[in-house]
């Protein structure tokens, strides 16, 4: 098994190809990591989503079209959990430059801001309301992770971690990938896609109060849930960011009584598996 | 009889002389340009490319071919690759299947179970 590791889109990028030299694969799974990243990076100003916030509206990149498309799509599908249109409310509270950047405790307190924005993709046609910015993380690791799944895949079975969100292609000798989830449980897939949302790790304090990256857009404030974190299984990286994010807001008891496969951990450090799981 | 014939000789020979004198004097084989077209550097140039074209086909010809042949290697071991993973996912499918499912799981769970392997990755809060 061939594995490289490096840094992209803020988090560590691991990848894994079942084959003999995947030397030439690697290198362009880095590639393909910069070029989304410079679409997709709400903290590069010059990148296309950078354009697409500061003018309301763009015509697109086929990556950012579909992306958006996928986002708005999530938001109808989850009733609102999962939200694009959560830019301003993530500035709000603080996380207004890559994370490594973002000071750990100041006394300045934090704002929440209105999210759900009406967002209109047509064809390559993105259009945004005034007033909204769109901030597209999460989705974004899960869709690169996917893309470069797909490159990877021309060489061998393959798998992608991009700092949590695991895409995968093909089989490995094993017969399954086995995901590890929270030390002590370990996941076998045999093809979809792993992400674990939660609040035990992008944190910061603001006037006193902690603070993280999951927004809930009802509120526009970082999420208060009694869950802090949530691994799901998807169909790939991205519906699994997705389904992680609803169960995470959805808090433990609807989460765990969900159908998604899904590993939650408790804010008070129990760990659970879903109805989905097999629980 | 004889006298007409010598006549019919000399007007033909003097038409025939006048027309190549005429196409003499019209080639101005004394003028430097009609020299030089004979060794015109783009002339020669277009040779020269023409020779290097066609030994550049050939060798891109024995390219080609060789990897072609290293291709159509690669596509075989490929395809063997795939029906192993094929046998593979199958065998692990038919292990899923012994594992508990849930019955109302949605169509977009993917299949996925509680493994005693040692992890190939750690998922962690993205």
């Amino acid at each position: 098994m061939e594995r490289r590791t490096f840094t992209a889109m803020g988090t560590e990028i691991e990848l894994l190809v079942e084959s003999d030299d995947a030397t030439d694969a690697f290198d362009a799974v880095e590639v393909e990591f910069e070029r989304l990243e410079q679409v997709l990076s709400r903290f590069r100003p010059d990148s296309e989503l950078s354009l697409l916030n500061q003018n309301g509206s763009i015509d697109a990149s086929p990556d950012l079209a579909q992306v958006l498309w996928l986002a708005v799509d999530a938001r109808e599908r989850t009733d609102g959990r999962f939200d694009p249109t959560v830019h301003d409310a993530l500035v709000g509270a603080g996380y207004d430059r890559t994370f490594d950047d973002v000071p750990r405790d100041v006394a300045a307190a934090s704002a929440a801001s209105e999210c759900g924005g009406r967002v209109s993709v047509e064809g390559q046609h993105i259009e945004i309301e005034r007033g909204y910015r769109i901030d597209l993380g999460g989705i974004g690791k899960g869709y690169a992770a996917e893309r470069a799944a797909e490159l990877l895949a021309l060489t061998g079975p393959c798998l992608v971690n991009a700092g949590g969100d695991v895409a995968m292609r093909g089989l490995p000798t094993t017969g399954v990938w086995s995901v590890a989830v929270d030390g002590s449980i370990t996941l076998g897939l045999t093809q979809g896609g792993v992400a674990t949302s939660g609040r035990d790790r992008r944190r910061w304090r603001r006037g006193g109060k902690e603070q993280h990256h999951l927004i809930d857009p009802r509120t526009g404030a970082p999420a208060e849930t009694d869950l802090l974190r949530v691994t799901a299984v998807g169909d790939d990286a991205v519906a699994a960011e997705i389904l992680a994010k609803s169960l995470f807001l959805a808090g433990e008891r609807e989460a765990a009584d969900s159908t998604v496969p899904a590993v939650l951990v408790t804010a008070d450090g129990r760990t659970r598996l879903s109805r989905g799981l097999g629980r | 009889m004889t006298r007409h014939v010598v006549r019919l000789y000399a007007l033909v020979v003097g038409v025939l002389t006048f027309f190549l004198v005429w196409a003499l004097v019209a080639a101005h084989p004394w003028s430097a340009s009609s020299r030089r077209a004979s060794r015109d550097p783009r002339l020669i140039e277009l040779v020269a490319r023409r020779r290097w074209i066609e030994r550049e086909s050939s060798r891109v010809q024995i390219v080609v071919a060789r990897r072609w042949a290293i291709y159509r290697k690669a596509l075989r071991a490929r395809n063997a690759a795939i029906a192993r993973v094929q046998r593979q996912r199958a065998l692990a499918a038919q292990q899923l299947a012994v594992a508990p499912v849930p019955a109302a799981a949605p169509a977009a769970a993917a299949p996925a179970r509680i493994v005693t392997l040692p992890p190939l990755v750690i998922t962690r809060t993205s």
